[in-house]
């Protein structure tokens, strides 16, 4: 059990966000979680790493109960996420946005040079890897969207996480780099790191995810295996539109 | 673009004609007050530098996590009655006063910021202000110990100087505070807690989702803010001899140092001694030419509006940007090979852009 809620519920001003979800995902797996406009997807993230307390309920991450742990410690813990609205250091290089996430111990060791020779060799692998090393130096206010939504994900990376959220991944993005993206979780996944997808693109889930998470009004209505999910009557009414 | 701490690959000669700079900037400082005609002039080059150690203190907070606090003008306040207490009242040496109240105001940071860093924007500024107004009450109506509205006298360290002299030691224990605040300003902006600190300023929630631990950043940063603030205000006390909380917790003080720093630019080490140096110089001559008229408010208010308007980034970076153009040559190749590569890299991406 990597991740798991219990009766998790938010409600700002009245409206219920959240209410009393239950959720539990696959470690190893690539999960996805999926739900109408509204239905609370982001406020689950936001709950489970700390950046919103939860009204009530539970959090556990990997066996221990980390509600209302703050949102460093989680990260630290070994839980990385992504936005909906892709998050960079707009005035900084790229490669100082992937610097950010480099872990440090002592007092001592964070008085020293952020770009260390281990620490820039490991973050150039990740711009690498998400093929746009060569726009280290680049600020990273002035790339483009899709660029920032990589470089978005090679700093979550950079945090070395087990567990990989990531919001609307595809959101916003054109179709190759949809693809590039997905190769990416695959590969990733296969390195044995857990994946929780919110996405609206339901080719890309269904291609995509081991095991869904349908939510509806701030609590699942559904999950299951893709092949289930996409026939489940309920999800159809409530989401698919049909 | 690139960000300010960056060093460009070709930057030997760079590097070499900023040292080259600081090291002309650092011998002329300290030729002044050999320079002054007078000790008029050498009292004001006094407050001018103790103005550039005040922005430069604050800078910490202001420049490196983007806190704008008005209340520095308070930690001031409290170095300044803390060194003249420890003095008058305690009987301790003058500077082991001074080192010991600026290590009280870094003590009484930590609660403070503790409080007041939880809150971000404006409400942040408005906190920092209370935190001033509520100082300058109690330390008026609390007379018995700090002598209210008629004032402190603090006795001078070097009884035996001669006025122009105690000047002139006083100049130079300043420019070492400077140096000092300024060192460690350096070392911070290029470590990784600088790193962190810059993150904060740009998205605190980004940073802290990374994993930095932001409270405890912002609070450490805080607190050396709030120390070099303390020791600026008590080497005041004891050059000055003669203390009023009007003056000692005015808003007025914050106020400069926030005209100051974002004047000549937060991100740049030597941003706040310049605009220390550009403010401080007008408001002296103010002060000579107009005497006690509010005018030199008037003009401070304008200055930091067009500094808001037209320049956010403060003057280094604007002449800086100027001289770039101007200059053109090596390091600007570099640059446009790098918007090459950009423009390049957005073509395919072009139909995402109109998303935005
Ligand atoms: N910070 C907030 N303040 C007020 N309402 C919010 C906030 N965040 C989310 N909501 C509300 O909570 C509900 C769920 O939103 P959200 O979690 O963003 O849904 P999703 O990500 O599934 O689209 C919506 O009605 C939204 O308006
Ligand atoms: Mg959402």
């Amino acid at each position: 059990m990597t991740l798991a809620t219990v009766e998790l519920s938010k409600s700002f001003g009245g409206v219920a966000a959240l209410d009393a979800a239950t959720v539990t995902f696959r470690p190893g797996q690539v999960n996805a979680l999926i739900g109408p406009n509204g239905s609370g997807k982001t406020t689950f993230f936001n709950c489970v790493t700390g950046m919103i307390r939860p009204d009530s309920g539970r959090v556990a991450y990997q066996g221990k109960d980390i509600t209302g742990t703050a949102p460093h410690r989680i990260a630290r813990a070994g839980m990385g996420r992504t936005f909906q609205l892709c998050r960079v250091f707009g005035r900084m290089t790229a490669l100082d946005n992937v610097l950010v996430a480099a872990r440090s111990g002592s007092l001592v060791e964070r008085l020293r040079s952020p770009r260390s020779r281990d620490h820039v060799e490991r973050a150039r692998g990740w711009l690498a890897r998400m093929g746009i090393d060569h726009l280290e130096h680049a600020e990273a206010g002035a790339m483009s969207w899709g660029q920032q939504k990589l470089l978005e994900l090679a700093g979550v990376l950079m945090s070395d996480p087990e567990t990989v959220l990531l919001d609307e991944p595809a959101g916003g993005v054109n179709p190759a780099l949809i693809d590039r993206i997905a190769d990416l979780v695959r590969e990733l996944n296969a390195e044995g790191k857990t994946f929780v997808i919110v996405e609206h693109n339901m080719d890309l889930v269904m291609s995509l995810s081991d095991h869904i998470v349908v939510f509806d009004r701030g609590r699942p209505i559904a999950e299951g295996p893709p092949s289930v999910i996409r026939s489940d009557e309920r999800v159809l009414g409530a989401y698919l539109g049909v | 673009m690139r960000s300010d701490s960056e060093q460009l690959p070709s930057g030997q000669l760079g590097r070499l004609l900023r040292v080259g700079a600081v090291g002309v900037g650092a011998a002329l400082l300290l030729s002044f007050p050999a320079m002054a005609p007078n000790p008029y002039y050498l009292s004001a080059g006094i407050v001018v530098l103790s103005y550039a150690v005040l922005a430069t203190s604050w800078n910490f907070v202001g420049g490196l996590t983007g806190y704008i606090s008005l209340g520095h003008g308070a930690l001031a306040g409290l170095g300044g009655y803390g060194t003249a207490l420890l003095v008058t009242k305690a009987g301790l040496p003058s500077f082991v006063a001074l080192f010991g109240a600026a290590l009280l105001v870094a003590l009484l940071a930590i609660p403070l910021g503790f409080a007041a860093l939880r809150v971000r924007g404006a409400s942040f500024v408005i906190v920092s202000i209370a935190l001033v107004l509520i100082l300058l009450l109690v330390f008026q109506s609390w007379a018995s110990l700090t002598g209210g509205s008629r004032g402190l006298v603090v006795l001078r360290p070097f009884p035996g100087l001669l006025r122009p002299e105690h000047h002139r030691v006083f100049f130079f224990l300043y420019a070492a505070l400077l140096a000092a605040a300024l060192i460690a300003w350096w070392l911070i902006d290029r470590s990784r807690f600088g790193l962190g600190l810059k993150a904060i300023r740009e998205d605190e929630d980004k940073a802290e989702a990374l994993g930095t631990p932001t409270l405890s950043y912002k609070l450490i940063v805080f607190v050396v803010s709030a120390a070099f603030t303390g020791l600026g205000g008590g080497l005041y006390a004891l050059w000055f001899g003669d203390l009023d909380p009007v003056f000692q917790f005015s808003i007025l003080t914050g106020a400069y140092m926030v005209l100051m720093a974002l004047l000549g630019g937060v991100r740049h080490l030597f941003g706040p001694l310049l605009g220390a140096l550009i403010v401080g110089v007008g408001l002296e001559y103010f002060k000579v030419e107009y005497g006690s008229t509010p005018l030199h408010l008037v003009g401070s208010g304008l200055l930091l509006g067009v500094v808001v308007m037209f320049m956010p980034d403060g003057v280094i970076p604007a002449v800086s940007h100027a001289v770039r153009r101007l200059r053109g040559a090596a390091d600007s190749s570099i640059r446009e090979v790098t918007a090459a590569e950009l423009a390049e890299q957005r073509r395919p991406a072009e139909p995402e852009e109109a998303r935005r």
